[in-house]
């Protein structure tokens, strides 16, 4: 296995780190551990203007429909393919439909999905991956296998004929997604606690016979912090590109309903004759996923001193 | 070296079949060729709906284990992958759709290795230079476009450049135009065809190995040994180039085998965009028309193609990493 070898050896360099992550806090405990994250967090520029336009973009899905009295469902035939104005800040599409209201809209919709397809996937790769490298073993071997399986298989095509299936619904949507994003976040959190196993205090809990769901719950995982944090990040990243090429096909979020994916898909046949169709949903696809990969990037500054690659490299 | 090819290959071959089998399984699942029936006027019952099915391995009365085993058997004996539920066949269509494919994503794959791994070095070479950084920015934007919205950027630059610069040799749809003749046009008129597509592709696809690259040059590029080469006298991108790069190269090597199903899922979006009748594109329109064999027929070619691509690093992982051994 001569993939294998290489592969795992950033990751467990990774987790050589973590006690010097500690040995640092302890030395400003005068600051306080939040205090110090959140200087260093402030010290990367790029990660401020990261989450002033995370902000600004929530605030945007959250309150941006209030400045409106059209819904995004609501179709005014007086105003066809209309270009931005007065009246339709965005334009209109083809049906008669605000832009605006529907980037407001799509924009909520897509960052719901985003967050809680991260954050189910950063659980299910925790538990999965700590609990394969705690048991080790057959159940170690079985998991990998698992994993690699589901790795090679082409798993985008399968995305799309399941959600093809059940798609219209975006909640059922969050759950193909996650079923079928776990994996490399899983083999990742996995590397990286072979080495958190034989630490002494995960020795010294089960000589007292803590059980092991609590030692991977609360010995374990809490040790993966940073790593799950700035995956977590990184996964809001991976799921807006999934969510909008599934919608891009017509495999994801379904009319009625609106996301930014399919409000690109809407607008990739008038490219030029009606550009801002296109050019909105774009627009804030591209501001959203590039404010989470710079918070990202500083959060990984932040909470690991040691990281010296500081850069988007090595993921996808 | 031969001997440990064929057992990697051996044991991928065992990952394609049970991938395609679970594929098919999957497919009859989610997807109904009757419901095709359902708009169809004067409306047919559902005995005449079977009856329709049932010459190509699709009627929904036979049980899912004989439709299995009947495919199969006709794959592994005759390598026959069954027709669509109109009758078409899947080889026919597979056969000629991914010649089309392959152009794409091969030569998408190859310019992006190249292009990302050369400026890797460059500017892991000039870390902190102005070049590092442009770079680093652009590949950064890059990496955060979804496929969909650089194709269309990229459609929409080339139209803006054909109508103000009078070009014509930029086509935003389809693998070739009807009507030209002889061998030399033919090439010439597909090349152009390619350029876009390829384009797009691999603006997307170069952004990752230029940021893996970049950051494990640099691992590698203070380290003992570069040095040590360059105290025996050779020049700092000399060492660079035959020490250091050729250390940072075995992951990247590894990972290529791992990028070709996001190139072919980059390639569904850009085949959709620019009108391409490749395999992404029948993919989807296998599913949309509910074509059990021609789904699978995809999945496959999808899983033969992540297996060519990690056997090929495996060979480059072996020249390039003396501490691997085969035997």
């Amino acid at each position: 296995m001569a993939t294998d070898a290489t592969t795992n050896a950033p990751s467990r360099a990774a987790a050589d780190r973590v006690p010097a992550l500690a040995r640092s806090a302890r030395k400003h405990t005068d600051l306080g551990l939040g205090r110090l994250y959140l200087r260093r967090f402030l010290r990367n520029r790029l990660a401020v203007v990261g989450v002033v336009i995370l902000v600004l973009l929530v605030l945007f899905a959250a309150f941006g429909g209030r400045f409106t009295s059209y819904a995004y469902t609501d179709a005014d035939f007086t105003a066809l393919t209309r270009p931005p104005g007065a009246l339709h800040w965005f334009g209109t599409n083809q049906g008669g439909n605000d832009i605006y209201a529907c980037t407001v809209h799509g924009l909520q919709r897509s960052l719901t999905i985003a967050v809680s397809v991260s954050v189910l996937t950063i659980l299910v790769a925790a538990i999965v991956g700590s609990g394969a490298a705690y048991f080790g073993g057959r159940v170690e071997r079985v998991t990998l296998a698992v994993i690699h399986f589901l790795l090679i298989v082409p798993s985008f095509l399968i995305l799309a004929l399941v959600s093809h299936h059940l798609a219209g619904d975006w909640r059922v949507l969050i759950v193909v997604l996650t079923v079928f994003g776990w994996m490399s976040t899983a083999r990742v959190i996995w590397s990286v606690s072979t080495s958190l196993r034989e630490r002494d205090y995960v020795r010294a809990a089960e000589f007292m016979g803590v059980s092991p769901l609590r030692i991977i719950l609360r010995h374990i995982i809490p040790n993966l912090g940073s790593l799950l944090i700035v995956n977590l990040t990184l996964g809001v990243v991976t799921t807006v590109l999934s969510e909008t090429a599934l919608s891009f096909l017509g495999f994801g979020v379904q009319t009625p309903d609106v996301s930014l994916g399919t409000m690109l898909a809407d607008g990739a046949s008038t490219v030029t004759s009606a550009p801002w169709l296109f050019a909105f949903p774009a627009g804030l696809v591209v501001l959203l996923t590039v404010s989470m990969t710079f918070i990202g990037d500083g959060l990984r500054d932040a909470l690991d001193p040691t990281s010296v690659t500081g850069s988007a490299g090595g993921r996808r | 070296m031969v001997r440990y090819v064929t057992r990697k290959a051996v044991g991928w071959l065992l990952m394609i079949v049970v991938a395609t089998n679970a594929t098919y399984f999957l497919a009859s699942w989610f997807l109904d060729p009757r419901s095709n029936f359902k708009e169809l006027r004067p409306v047919r019952s559902e005995a005449q709906i079977d009856r329709a099915l049932a010459p190509y391995n699709l009627d929904p009365r036979v049980p899912l284990v004989h439709r299995w085993w009947d495919w199969l058997t006709s794959v592994t004996l005759h390598f026959d992958w069954g027709k669509s539920p109109t009758g078409v066949s899947v080889n026919g269509e597979v056969g000629y759709r991914s010649l089309i494919s392959a152009e794409l994503v091969v030569m998408a794959t190859i310019l992006s290795v190249v292009i990302g791994v050369a400026l890797g070095v460059y500017t892991a070479a000039r870390q902190y230079g102005w070049a590092d950084r442009v770079s680093q920015a652009m590949s950064i934007a890059l990496f955060n476009v979804p496929t969909s919205v650089a194709a269309l950027a990229v459609v929409f630059v080339a139209i803006w450049l054909n109508q103000h610069a009078g070009l014509h040799f930029l086509y935003v749809a389809g693998e070739n135009s009807p009507g030209v003749e002889g061998l030399f046009p033919t090439i010439g008129d597909r090349l152009l065809h390619l350029i876009l597509p390829t384009l797009t592709l691999t603006l997307m696809g170069y952004v990752g190995y230029h940021l893996t690259q970049r950051s494990l040059l640099l691992d590698t590029i203070n380290a003992d040994f570069v040095r040590t080469a360059q105290a025996t006298g050779l020049t700092r991108s000399q060492a660079i180039r035959r020490h250091g790069l050729r250390a940072a190269l075995i992951p990247t090597a590894a990972s290529v085998a791992f990028s070709v199903p996001a190139i072919f899922t980059g390639a569904v979006i850009t085949e959709t965009v620019f009108g391409w009748n490749g395999m992404g594109r029948y993919f989807i329109q296998t599913i949309s028309k509910n074509d059990v064999h021609g789904t699978v027929a995809t999945a496959a070619f999808a899983a033969a193609l992540t297996a060519i691509g990690a056997i090929l690093a495996d060979i480059a992982t072996v020249f390039l990493d003396p501490r691997v051994r085969v035997n």
